[in-house]
């Protein structure tokens, strides 16, 4: 349940988070009063650690703001901007008497508000390194022709609609801007519910106080995933949860799946659930049962859309349910801070949120029914670039749990990893890889020497800076395809060269390729006739995986640095094959 | 009636239910602005279960005027 917006706006007096590793900017404009959403912002922010900062326009001026290079709004340099425009104020008189004039006339209209908006976005662009989320328009309920309106020729309701393709057309094309559906928005809690006659003629409030906390946590789904904040795994407990009753009790047939009900409550479920694996989401399961007892209902049950192979781990066992994620989360490596947690136990739910606070736990009520709609409503798993990386993850753990196997069978660990044949591939930060050079740089938290992140315009920025080297690789082995799984910026000067970033997806750590990629870069520079390459590891919570990777490849502390006197000779290892564009 | 509306005024502006008295308004309470107003509106709705109409809210000048509204509502 969303709280009401005068608790936020009295919450938000009370609240200070500084020193946050985790900091947001924020510019709001808006066409209309839009008191209390930067309140909310605020506390919303603050309950995920987030130090949040904001500029708010005045009311009505987001024209000024944008069109003067010197404005208020880049003066604060935000780091995402929140522009939402009604309807009302885009048509002005059109909105009440659209057949006031012809339709060539409408379309003449909506041409001309396009292209406004079009150099709105363009300006903006042009003055300011921020994202920009804009608003699309919501299409009113009524239309003075009724009936008749959707035989209108170009009607009021074309007009709109015309108006919101061709914006998310232009937002297509530029990387740092997103259409907020705002037309969903209204279409979801209703026009007569966010649109208040009496607030709208009081105050000029043209979305209703009680909706300002929803509209605040769909813009939130902007900003946790620029901080890196969105959640990649779901895991599921079985019974009362996948299916409904308990395998262990009621047996394989007696098990509520498919036929009645409760039983497509939980079919829905599965598929939603499928759906969010097929965009890149990992699922795993983490339920007290007998093993087989449940993997039966998983491989044979008739009416099962969730299938073994869809499991990156299967934690099915009598051990305490903490300690089971625990183990999820290392045998994935991935952190506890990107999980999901379905359990529809209250005392599991209590349990793992008392003793994993880092786990989103989610409140499952005991009616499945609700289940379906409790997922969709989570805003945590979105991203605002997607790479094919992304899209094949799911299949990237089935064949992470091969090597596992492999691993287990292979006596020794250079046997293994020569029969693994690695191929790793450098590439250069062109059109394709950037978008998931700034993904890398924002999600990767074990194997990072510096942790800096890096929005998709500043890898754009760095490629195109002769001092500057930003590269990547792309590993394959037997099993298949990993993907771009490493990125490096590197700063060039005559003597000497800054390693700025260096790091490694955590699903292919300690197999010898961060010290062959490591080595490129070393015999680049020298063939260059650079003497030294600097290197520096800034420790945070979560890196310690790469903390003895520069002294391991032979830098030296020198001061606060890590120094490679390139007068040394340079290891590379044999097992695996490097390619460089 | 006042006791339940002192403690929505004082949330809702954030001050000390002693200060609240049948003249406070915009000049004794700093948080008094149209929006506060607004949201104060929303609260009593909710609470006591009416309606206020626009000329009834822009009418508000000070706690008084609030009593009198919510009397005319049959709220005592």
């Amino acid at each position: 349940m969303e709280r009401k917006l005068s608790e936020y706006i009295s919450l938000s007096q009370t609240i200070d988070v500084t020193k946050s590793s985790k900091k947001i900017k924020v510019g709001i404009l808006s066409s209309f009063t839009i008191n209390g959403l930067d309140e909310t912002l605020t506390v919303k922010c603050s309950e995920l650690d987030i130090e949040y900062k904001s500029y708010v326009a005045g009311y009505n001026q987001y024209n000024q703001e944008i069109l003067d290079p010197k404005s208020n709004l880049y003066l604060s340099a935000p780091d995402i901007t929140f522009l939402i425009i009604d309807i009302r104020t885009l048509l002005n008189e059109i909105f009440h008497h659209p057949y006031s004039i012809s339709s060539s006339e409408r379309k003449k209209i909506v041409k001309e508000k396009i292209s406004e908006l079009r150099n709105l976005i363009l300006q903006f662009k042009k003055n300011c390194r921020s994202k920009l989320i804009i608003s699309n328009f919501s299409l009113p309920s009524y239309s003075p022709s009724g009936l008749i309106e959707t035989k209108s020729e170009f009607g009021f309701h074309d007009m709109i609609s015309e108006i919101n393709q061709e914006l998310s057309k232009i937002a297509k094309d530029e990387s740092s801007v997103y259409v907020y559906n705002f037309n969903q928005f209204v279409s979801k809690f209703g026009e007569k519910n966010i649109f208040d006659y009496r607030q709208f003629f009081i105050g000029d409030i043209k979305i209703a106080f009680d909706y300002i906390p929803y509209l605040a946590n769909d813009l939130m789904g902007y900003i946790k995933p620029m901080l890196g904040l969105n959640k990649k795994c779901i895991v599921l407990d079985l019974d009362n949860t996948l299916w409904g009753g308990i395998v262990g009790e009621d047996e394989f047939d007696g098990i509520e799946l498919g036929q009645s009900s409760n039983g497509k409550a939980f079919v829905e479920f599965q598929k939603h659930l499928l759906s969010l694996w097929q965009q890149g989401i990992i699922l795993a399961i983490n339920s007290k049962n007998n093993f087989e007892d449940a993997i039966k209902v998983i491989r044979e049950h008739p009416d099962m859309i969730l299938k073994e192979e869809h499991f990156a781990s299967l934690q099915i066992n009598w051990n305490d349910k903490a300690q089971n994620l625990k183990a999820i989360s290392e045998e994935l490596n991935i952190g506890l801070g990107s999980i999901v947690y379905f359990d529809d136990d209250p005392v599991n739910q209590e349990r793992i949120k008392q003793e994993i606070p880092e786990v989103l736990t989610v409140k499952l009520p005991e009616d499945p029914s609700q289940y379906t709609d409790i997922l969709m409503s989570l805003n945590d798993f979105n991203v605002l670039q997607k790479t094919d990386e992304d899209l094949k993850r799911g299949k990237m753990y089935s064949q992470q749990r091969q090597r596992v196997e492999l691993e287990q069978s292979t006596k020794n660990i250079d046997d293994f990893l020569k029969q693994l044949n690695i191929k790793v591939k450098i590439k250069k930060a062109d059109k394709f890889t950037i978008p998931r050079i700034s993904q890398l740089t924002l999600k990767t938290n074990q194997f990072n020497l510096t942790t800096k992140r890096y929005q998709e315009e500043d890898i754009i920025k760095f490629s195109s800076d002769n001092n500057m080297i930003v590269g990547c690789a792309q590993i394959e082995d037997k099993f298949g395809d990993s993907g771009i799984t490493n990125a490096f910026i590197i700063e060039k000067n005559d003597k000497e060269w800054k390693i700025d970033t260096f790091l490694l997806s955590c699903r292919i750590i300690g197999r010898g390729i961060e010290d062959a990629i490591i080595s490129y870069i070393l015999k680049e520079a020298k063939n260059q006739g650079v003497e030294k390459i600097r290197a520096d590891f800034i420790s945070t919570k979560k890196n310690s995986p790469a903390e003895g990777f520069l002294p391991n490849c032979g830098f030296k502390k020198e001061n606060e640095h890590w120094i490679y006197d390139l007068k040394d000779p340079i290891k590379s290892p044999h097992h695996l094959l490097l390619e460089a564009e | 009636m006042s006791e339940k509306l002192y403690t929505i005024i004082s949330k809702v502006f954030s001050v000390p239910i002693s200060v609240i008295n049948d003249e406070s308004g915009p000049e004794t309470i700093e948080s008094w602005d149209s929006f506060n107003i607004l949201i104060l509106v929303d609260e009593l709705e909710n609470n006591f279960n009416i309606k206020f109409s626009v000329s009834e809210i822009i009418d508000i000048k000070n706690v008084k005027d609030i009593k009198r509204h919510l009397k005319n509502h049959g709220v005592v």
